[in-house]
């Protein structure tokens, strides 16, 4: 018998022998049970959770204060180099454009992947994102992986600032994952190769529980909600 | 309860433990005291106001636990699932039966692939079959990443609990040596010592080729991985290396992806109250074409080592553990003793499950023992492990193996005494007749002979001068 066989042969006995005691139970459904929800205001509450993990919330009146938003944050962390994910909101903004011509030494992660040197993310000062969607409920961050959202934008530098619309805001952790299903429907896609779900910025209580930031992730985490509709 | 099998697993520990002895010795180190005392209490009161804040936790609980249960019951069909779905996905799957095999297969898919310089990210699977002088005796370079680990092993030691490993250093013991790594004397400054890390850790994460995790949780429909983590290192570990290995007990499938926001919603309150742990990262398959970064291979490599054999016993629902730490926080033993007291990889009331089942009963005689049965560590588990139970089947399972004629011979005695009211009856008037004189301020403070053992550590009341049985008598007449 291969490995295979022998590893499934011991837990098929070892499954029908224990199954023996009568405990074999269907697969449960949840119904509601552990639904939190965002209650009646979803920005509030990402942003009271996102300040409780740690994380700082700025929510913008309009595209220009968005921006502004971002430039400070940028400036006021003394960061000469970034790298940017695009998204549609980032597009729309015109963001990138923004960041050069505020002098900022900016990658933009959309080019063929050969072309982005790993090094360019670990000496990054700053990682800016779009994001796939927020849950209120726990203040999250929520991103995914594709061919112009590398997993280092959020993760090598010790800054990430994460823009939002309030529309991308579910309001609890079980609506993330009823977005996904093994195979694409209508209404569900298949799981990237890595999604990836920020709670805060990166922490260690390992001396002594003293809380300290940005060990191995960034030790700054921003999500600048963009609140007005972006017609045009 | 009947055996949990005879066969012992290399989970063992290369010698065999004094817990006593450990005990003692962690008892009479204040640091260690003051360190247990901070980290459980914070995370207890992280535990109970998690759940508290969480409207339904306890049906929530209840939930998380019919999953496991039901995927325990039907674990060969959600294996084989599992594998279907990573194989779909590219990924390659490799099943090993103990520590032996999986520190084979792990070395294999090293060499096969080239790589000479490992990360990893904690794995409790891989301190279970000691996976890092394997592959150090292989020419790997192997490096552990969350900061608390990556501390014990520069200091050549274990884990002393699931989700704080470093707790029994102090920060001066951390910065003797994280001073000697660097070779310049560093100041116990966690900020200082947090960053020197990060940059010591930032240059292996930069030319490592190889990753190295366990998992939370594995999905069977999707092939999926999850991996949580504060610090960050398992994204590090599972976005800059080329070749991505999962060590994965076979216990930590679950069944679909939509039954995986249960057990996050409970694994992080349950540890340490945070409503989510900071990185949840959840992987399906190797990186995709077009993508920058994520591995180019994905390996899961299933572990039994002794699983299976404890899958077909009544000790079964110890494979629910979902290893949030929960009831080593809660344990009035594990709060005094510390992680290492209890000689195996794992610690605590679970520990004392897991220690006696995978590596042997009659060789860990008293972790059994190792709690008053107060209850505590099955009302903090996330998943309602009925801990104290399975504790008491081991005791059973010790006594069937080897009784213990005096024990059994008091018993006896005792049982015939109960049975006959006025020898009862005339038994305790001799016991407090013996017993009265030695008696100080209403206490005892050290019994004679084999009954000194209830004396060692703690006063014993006195009997009263006149048992309740008499006084009942006149309190009726009066």
């Amino acid at each position: 018998m291969n490995p295979r066989e022998a590893f499934l042969d011991r837990v098929r006995r070892a499954v029908s022998e224990g199954n023996r005691a009568g405990d074999s139970c269907p697969l449960p459904e949840r119904r509601g049970v552990g639904y939190q929800g965002a209650g009646p205001d979803a920005v509030r509450k990402f942003c009271d959770e996102l300040a409780a993990a740690g994380g700082k919330p700025h929510v913008a009146a309009d595209r220009e204060a968005t921006c502004r938003t971002v430039l400070d944050l940028v400036r006021g962390r003394g960061g000469r180099k970034a790298v940017l994910s695009r998204c549609p909101l980032i597009d729309r903004l015109d963001l990138a454009g923004r960041l050069r011509a505020a002098g900022i030494d900016l990658t933009v992660t959309d080019g063929p992947p050969t072309g982005l040197a790993r090094e360019l993310f670990f000496a990054a000062d700053v990682g800016i994102s779009g994001v796939y969607r927020l849950v209120a409920e726990t203040g999250s961050v929520v991103l995914v992986t594709g061919p112009q959202q590398p997993r280092s934008v959020s993760l090598l530098p010790p800054l990430h600032i994460a823009l939002a619309e309030p529309s991308q805001i579910l309001p609890d952790l079980f609506d993330l994952f009823d977005l996904f299903s093994p195979v694409p429907t209508a209404d569900k896609a298949v799981p990237p190769s890595c999604l990836t779900v920020i709670t805060g910025p990166s922490k260690t209580g390992d001396i002594e529980l003293r809380l300290v930031t940005g060990v191995h992730g960034p030790g700054e985490i921003h999500v600048v909600l963009c609140a007005a509709p972006l017609a045009g | 309860m009947d055996a949990a099998g005879t066969a012992v697993t290399d989970y063992a520990r290369r010698e065999h433990h004094d817990f006593l002895g450990a005990s003692r010795q962690a008892l009479g180190d204040p640091a260690l005291q003051l360190a247990l005392v901070r980290l459980t209490d914070t995370l207890m009161a992280g535990n109970r106001r998690g759940y508290a804040a969480l409207a339904d936790s306890s049906d929530l609980r209840d939930h998380a636990k019919r999953i496991k249960e039901h995927t325990l019951a039907h674990l060969d069909r959600y294996l084989e699932q599992l594998e279907a779905s990573v194989l779909r996905l590219g990924g390659k799957v490799h099943w090993t039966a103990d520590a032996e095999e999986a520190r084979r297969t792990v070395v294999g898919i090293a060499r096969a692939a080239g790589c000479t310089r490992a990360v990893k990210s904690k794995s409790m699977t891989s301190e279970e079959v000691h996976l890092n002088p394997a592959l150090e005796a292989a020419g790997v370079h192997v490096v552990e990443t969350d900061f608390g680990e990556f501390i014990i092993q520069l200091a050549g030691e274990r884990p002393s609990h699931l989700v704080a490993p470093a707790v029994h250093h102090s920060r001066e013991s951390i910065a003797r040596i994280l001073s000697d790594r660097v070779g310049t004397q560093l100041p116990d400054d966690p900020a200082v010592l947090a960053a020197t890390g990060r940059r010591l850790l930032r240059e292996e994460f930069s030319r490592a080729d190889l990753g190295i995790t366990g998992a939370n949780f594995a999905v069977a429909e999707t092939g999926t991985v999850v991996l949580v983590t504060n610090e960050g290192n398992g994204r590090l570990t599972t976005t800059c290396p080329r070749v991505h290995v999962a060590l994965v007990g076979m216990e930590k499938v679950i069944p679909r992806l939509a039954d995986l926001p249960v057990f996050l919603k409970l694994l992080a309150r349950g540890a340490t109250g945070q409503t989510l742990s900071v990185y949840t990262t959840i992987l399906t398959g190797p990186r995709r074409p077009g993508e920058a970064d994520g591995p180019q291979e994905f390996h899961l490599v299933f572990l039994d080592n002794g699983r299976s054999r404890v899958l077909a016993t009544p000790f079964r629902e110890s494979l629910q553990c979902i290893r949030c730490g929960a009831c080593l926080n809660a344990c009035p033993v594990y709060r005094r003793i510390g992680g290492h007291a209890y000689g195996g990889v794992y610690s605590g009331p679970i520990g004392s499950i897991l220690t006696p089942l995978y590596d042997s009963v009659e060789a860990n005689p008293h972790l059994p023992h190792a709690s008053s049965l107060c209850g505590a560590c099955q009302a903090a588990c996330p998943v309602k492990i009925n801990i104290p139970h399975m504790l008491i089947g081991l005791r059973e399972l010790q006594h069937h193996r080897q009784p213990n004629r005096w024990e059994a011979l008091a018993y006896r005695l005792w049982a015939a005494v109960l049975a006959r009211p006025r020898l009862y009856r005339l038994a305790l008037a001799g016991a407090r007749a013996l017993v009265r004189p030695l008696a100080r301020g209403g206490w005892l403070r050290s019994l004679p002979g084999p009954a000194g053992g209830w004396t060692r550590d703690r006063d014993f009341p006195a009997p009263a001068a006149r048992p309740f049985r008499d006084r009942w008598k006149e309190l009726e007449e009066s």
